[in-house]
């Protein structure tokens, strides 16, 4: 018996290889090499037929989705996917100098995407270039702040943050269990700005702010407890989350709406990238095109589960001239009060990751939050 | 050749239960042996990588979030074990001793059948039903009751854990208490006893490792438990199966989920042992 169980070093190290070969996050490469299949890395729903069919159809192709909830499991599986598995990956702002700095994705060339067709603001995102070079091209945005149950509270009693330490919240705020949104908002009533480089006395200042909320706490919920936690009453204040969740919900009937308090709000970011030693470069780049025309962008914005805010100003044409009833619910009118105007007066902070303390810093807070 | 054949009698129980062997040894004991193994291995890049590192063992056993997660995942077995053997006993002994034989069928068809039946869709089923804005609190206005607060709590944490162990347990103390001895009960009733006297110096007695067997499943599943506390009680606090889950969403720290696995593994390995202890005790005694 005791001659079976190897328990050197060498042991240990060499028992799970098999396992490691096999571990459930890997993208199957024969799809991968098949001519006429786009290998999309996205968030969920972004390869639905409605965002991608009139793309499949002009170019012949077959647009494959490998699905990922949050930024870390975007890196963990293009960590372990062999070269090749994807063509284009589409990620959230802040993980980009990931991807850059672990050389996964091709600088792009600016004149290929029509950027001057982008907001003035957002032609030269801080966040999609490294060293003046082009890596990444945005397709949609939005903002978190306070999203509430309009039954419970008027726009003027969320006006900050303290509404949610308020005897009336109390086990009424719930949260998306996501460190990073949440705590940034946690950040940003603490008077931090920007809310994600602060220094260590501000650090711990939040954590505390943060514990402080414990007894007002409903639940920290994944993305469908989201949705059904505002809907079904059990929490009335979310922070970090944004029209993302109640847009879609308010057109269903929902009490629920989004502000972006005093102390501001957070804006979040997709884009697109093309991937590093991809053999479908053109095919890649005639879909971040598509994405980012007129048409692309106008179906981005609509997609019936989830609204979001663009960035080209013909997408926004074209939606008020073929949907104006959508243009007006997501407040992308140009002769009208829109999304432009928050970010126009600072009121909108970018999500970063953190930036003087390690990602496990703030998630070892995260975690304890959830455990008091 | 006569001579072959009582070898063969003996050897073919033996061979019959080969499969059964085999798969155990590929479909648990291997992964258990990978599943230790990785606690000792590092994460870099999001990647796992071989390594004999005890930091890993360090870093869990000596968090906060762990240890609070330990007591509290301790806590809500135990009751849920008291509340589903409290509730299942008085049904059991009724469906084994009192009822006819073809109403006992009937009833153990009806035990049988919520477990085969989805978990999770009886998860949802309950948030609907208890949330603020669910059928019970519509019932409750259209009454002029006040409104209730019962989604996230241990109440919903319970009435979720119940539906997952009651149906098991219920069967387990009914099918224990149908293979008991009823003419001890007909005698301790002749000799004069009570009947609180038969139940705690009879029935009990002679049932003492199904009820230790029926304690340590429900134990078990409700230890283990994941849909529960995650969208009965929004993960507030969290259990050590939401820890598990946790850990491995923020960084890929898979070494660090093992961990929390084998720790588990261990636990319920040592209430096993414990309760057959204490089954098999009773057993000498006799």
């Amino acid at each position: 018996m005791t001659r079976q169980i190897d328990l050197s070093r060498r042991g240990f190290i060499g028992a799970g290889a098999a396992l490691a070969a096999g571990t459930s996050l890997r993208w199957s490469p024969a799809y991968a090499q098949e001519p006429q299949v786009l290998n999309y890395l996205s968030w969920p729903g972004n390869a639905d037929p409605y965002l991608v069919a009139e793309f499949e159809a002009e170019n012949n192709c077959k647009v494959a989705i490998k699905e990922y909830v949050g930024g870390d499991q975007m890196l963990a599986v293009i960590n372990q996917s062999p070269p090749g598995s994807f063509d284009v990956v589409l990620a959230d702002a802040e993980y980009l100098h990931l991807l850059k700095e672990a050389d996964f994705i091709e600088e792009l060339n600016p004149a290929d995407y029509p950027l001057q067709d982008f907001w003035p603001e957002f032609q030269k995102f801080p966040l999609h270039w490294f060293d003046d070079k082009l890596y990444a091209v945005m397709t949609d945005f939005g903002y978190l702040g306070l999203s509430y149950n309009t039954e419970v509270y008027k726009p003027e009693e969320v006006s900050s943050y303290a509404a949610m330490w308020e005897p009336k919240a109390t086990g009424k705020v719930g949260f998306f269990d996501w460190y990073l949104p949440s705590m940034g908002c946690i950040s940003l009533s603490n008077g931090n700005r920007p809310p994600f480089d602060i220094d260590e006395a501000a650090f711990e200042a939040l954590k505390e702010k943060l514990f402080s909320l414990k007894p007002q706490t409903a639940g920290f919920y994944t993305i469908a407890d989201i949705f059904s936690s505002l809907r079904n009453g059990q929490a009335h204040l979310i922070p970090g989350i944004g029209e993302w969740v109640t847009l879609g919900l308010r057109l269903d009937g929902a009490p629920v709406d989004t502000i972006l308090p005093a102390e501001g709000g957070i804006q979040w970011t997709e884009s697109m990238s093309i991937v590093k030693g991809t053999p479908k470069a053109d095919l890649a780049r005639k879909f971040i095109q598509y994405t980012t025309s007129p048409r692309g962008q106008v179906l981005m914005a609509t997609k019936a589960d989830n609204k979001k805010s663009i960035p080209s100003i013909p997408g926004w044409k074209l939606l008020a001239e073929t949907m104006p009833d959508q243009a007006e619910v997501l407040r992308l009118q140009l002769d009208k009060p829109n999304v432009m105007d928050d970010w126009k007066a600072g009121r909108v902070a970018l999500r970063q990751l953190p930036q003087q303390q390690a990602i496990e810093d703030w998630n070892d807070v995260w975690s304890e939050m959830k455990s008091l | 050749m006569p001579g072959m054949a009582p070898i063969r009698r003996k050897a073919l129980p033996a061979l019959l239960g080969v499969p059964v062997v085999l798969w155990q040894l590929a479909f648990f004991v291997l992964p258990l042996v990978f599943l230790v193994v990785i606690t000792f291995w590092k994460v870099r890049n999001f990647k796992l990588e071989p390594a004999f590192d005890l930091g890993n063992w360090e870093k869990v056993l000596t968090s906060t979030p762990f240890q609070r997660a330990l007591v509290y995942t301790g806590e809500v077995a135990l009751i849920a074990t008291i509340l589903s053997m409290l509730l299942a006993f008085p049904a059991a002994h009724a469906i084994a001793l009192r009822l006819s034989d073809k109403a006992r069928a009937r009833w153990i068809a009806f035990l049988i059948i919520p477990v085969f039946s989805s978990y999770i869709l009886k998860v949802y089923a309950w948030q609907v039903v208890l949330s603020p804005g669910g059928v019970l609190n519509v019932a409750f206005g259209a009454l002029g009751l006040p409104q209730a607060d019962l989604l996230g709590g241990m109440l919903s944490l319970h009435i979720g854990l119940l539906t997952l162990t009651l149906p098991v347990v219920t069967l387990i103390l009914t099918f224990a208490l149908m293979g008991m001895d009823k003419t001890l009960i007909e005698a301790a009733r002749n000799l004069g006893a009570s009947r609180a006297q038969v139940l705690l110096q009879v029935t009990l007695p002679a049932i003492k490792p199904g009820l230790g067997l029926a304690a340590v499943t429900a134990f078990l599943m409700a230890f283990g438990d994941y849909a529960s506390p995650v969208f009965l009680t929004g993960s507030n606090p969290p259990t050590l199966s939401i820890l598990i889950v946790d850990t491995v969403k923020s960084g890929s720290q898979w070494p660090r989920a093992s961990v929390i696995g084998v720790s588990m593994l261990a636990i319920l390995a040592l209430a096993f042992v414990l309760v057959q202890l204490a089954t098999a005790k009773r057993e000498v005694q006799r």
